[in-house]
C-alpha cells in the first residue's frame, strides 16, 4: 500500500471512531429516565458520554474514579475512551443490576449507594408527580413527620 | 401522603382521590417509584419518616380497620388497622419517645437490603412499564413476566400486570392459594 493511501485510509478510520454517534438511547434508574441523544455503537455494553453521568445517577468522573458525595470508586482504564464511558460495565463492576432491549436500559440500585440507607436510616428521596403533575420529594417535607403509604385501584 | 400505585395514572386513580377527598399529599406514582425505593412488596404499605428525614418504621401493610376477608374455606387475609393507627398517633404524639418508633438494632433486623435477584427484577419491573407506557404490550409482557420470575413474592409485579388482562381475578386467586406464607408481610407491632 502507497504511504499516502496508508495515510488517508488510517486518517479516514480515526474519524470514524471520533465522529459522535447518533445512536440514542433511553435509561432508566430510580424514579429517572434519562435520554440520551449520544452513545457509542457496541454489541454488548452501554457507552455513554461521560459528562451525561452525573444525570444518570449523580456520579462524576474524576481523576480518581466515579465519584459520589464523598464517595469514589476506581474505574478500570477499559471503561473509558476518550469522552466516553461504559455505564453498564461500571454497573457490573458495582454489581448493579441491569436489563435493556430496544434501545432502552432499566439499572437497578446501586448497593453501594443503597447501603447508605441501611446504616443511616434515611429515607431515599424520590420525585413522583402529584395530581397537577408537578414533581414532589420526600425530602420536601424535611422537618416534618410523613407517613408515606401506597394504594392502587387494583 | 399517599401514593397511587397505579401505571393507569390519575385516569385509574383520580376517582379514587375525589370520593377520599383527599386534604393529604396525593401524589400519583405510574412507575412504582415509592415502592421500589421502600422495598414495598404488596399494598397498602407504608413507612414513618421522622423530622431528621430517618426512617422510624420501614415497609409494613399500612391498613386503617380490622378486616378479615374470607378468600376460600381454609383461607383468609387479615389485616390489623386499628393498632397500627393507634400506633401512628402515638409515634405523632411522641416522636422518638414513642414505642412504636423502632431501635436502630430492631430497623436493621427487619430491613435487608435485596438480593441480586431482587434487584433484577425491580429493574425488569421498571422496563416493563416503560414498554407499555409506550404501548409495546409484547416487550412489556415479557418483562413483567421476567420480575415476577425473579421475585415471585412482590405481588406489586403480579398484581399490577393482571389489570391489563381479562383474568386477573382468577390469575390472583391461583397464586393465593398456593400460598404457603402470610398474603402480607406480619404486622410486627407492640400492642
Amino acid at each position: 500500500m502507497h504511504r499516502r493511501h496508508f495515510l488517508l485510509s488510517s486518517a479516514g478510520a480515526a474519524c470514524a471512531l471520533a465522529a459522535p454517534s447518533s445512536n440514542p438511547v433511553t435509561v432508566l434508574y430510580n424514579d429517572r429516565t434519562i435520554k440520551l441523544e449520544q452513545s457509542r455503537p457496541d454489541p454488548k455494553d452501554l457507552w455513554i458520554r461521560a459528562a451525561d453521568l452525573p444525570r444518570i445517577n449523580d456520579f462524576t468522573l474524576k481523576p480518581q474514579g466515579a465519584c459520589r458525595a464523598d464517595m469514589c470508586i476506581p474505574v478500570p482504564r477499559q471503561f473509558r475512551s476518550g469522552a466516553w464511558f461504559n455505564l453498564s460495565g461500571f454497573a457490573g463492576r458495582v454489581h448493579q443490576a441491569n436489563v435493556h432491549e430496544a434501545g432502552v436500559w432499566s439499572f437497578g440500585e446501586i448497593p453501594v449507594v443503597r447501603g447508605e440507607f441501611y446504616r443511616s436510616r434515611i429515607a431515599p428521596d424520590f420525585a413522583v408527580p402529584d395530581r397537577k403533575g408537578h414533581m414532589v420529594h420526600l425530602s420536601d417535607f424535611r422537618g416534618r413527620k410523613v407517613l408515606v403509604i401506597t394504594w392502587a385501584s387494583w | 401522603m399517599a401514593a397511587a400505585q397505579d401505571t393507569g395514572g390519575e385516569a385509574a386513580a383520580g376517582r379514587w382521590y375525589d370520593r377520599a377527598n383527599a386534604t393529604f399529599t396525593t401524589l400519583v406514582d405510574a412507575q412504582h417509584a415509592v415502592s421500589s425505593a421502600y422495598q414495598f412488596i404488596n399494598v397498602p404499605m407504608g413507612i414513618w419518616v421522622d423530622e431528621k428525614g430517618q426512617v422510624a418504621r420501614p415497609a409494613e401493610p399500612a391498613w386503617n380497620s380490622d378486616q378479615v376477608m374470607k378468600i376460600t374455606p381454609e383461607k383468609s387475609i387479615a389485616t390489623e388497622g386499628q393498632v397500627y393507627v393507634a400506633a401512628l398517633r402515638d409515634w405523632v404524639r411522641n416522636g422518638e419517645r414513642s414505642r412504636y418508633a423502632l431501635s436502630d438494632e430492631e430497623f436493621a433486623r427487619r430491613v435487608k437490603p435485596r438480593s441480586p435477584a431482587e434487584m433484577e427484577a425491580d429493574a425488569s419491573f421498571k422496563l416493563a412499564v416503560w414498554f407499555h407506557e409506550k404501548g409495546n404490550d409484547q416487550l412489556a409482557a415479557k418483562y413483567w413476566e421476567h420480575a415476577q420470575d425473579l421475585n415471585p413474592d412482590d405481588w406489586n409485579y403480579s398484581r399490577q400486570e393482571w389489570t391489563f388482562g381479562k383474568d386477573a381475578g382468577q390469575k390472583w386467586m391461583e397464586k393465593f392459594q398456593k400460598l404457603d406464607k402470610p398474603y402480607y408481610p406480619p404486622l410486627d407491632i407492640r400492642k
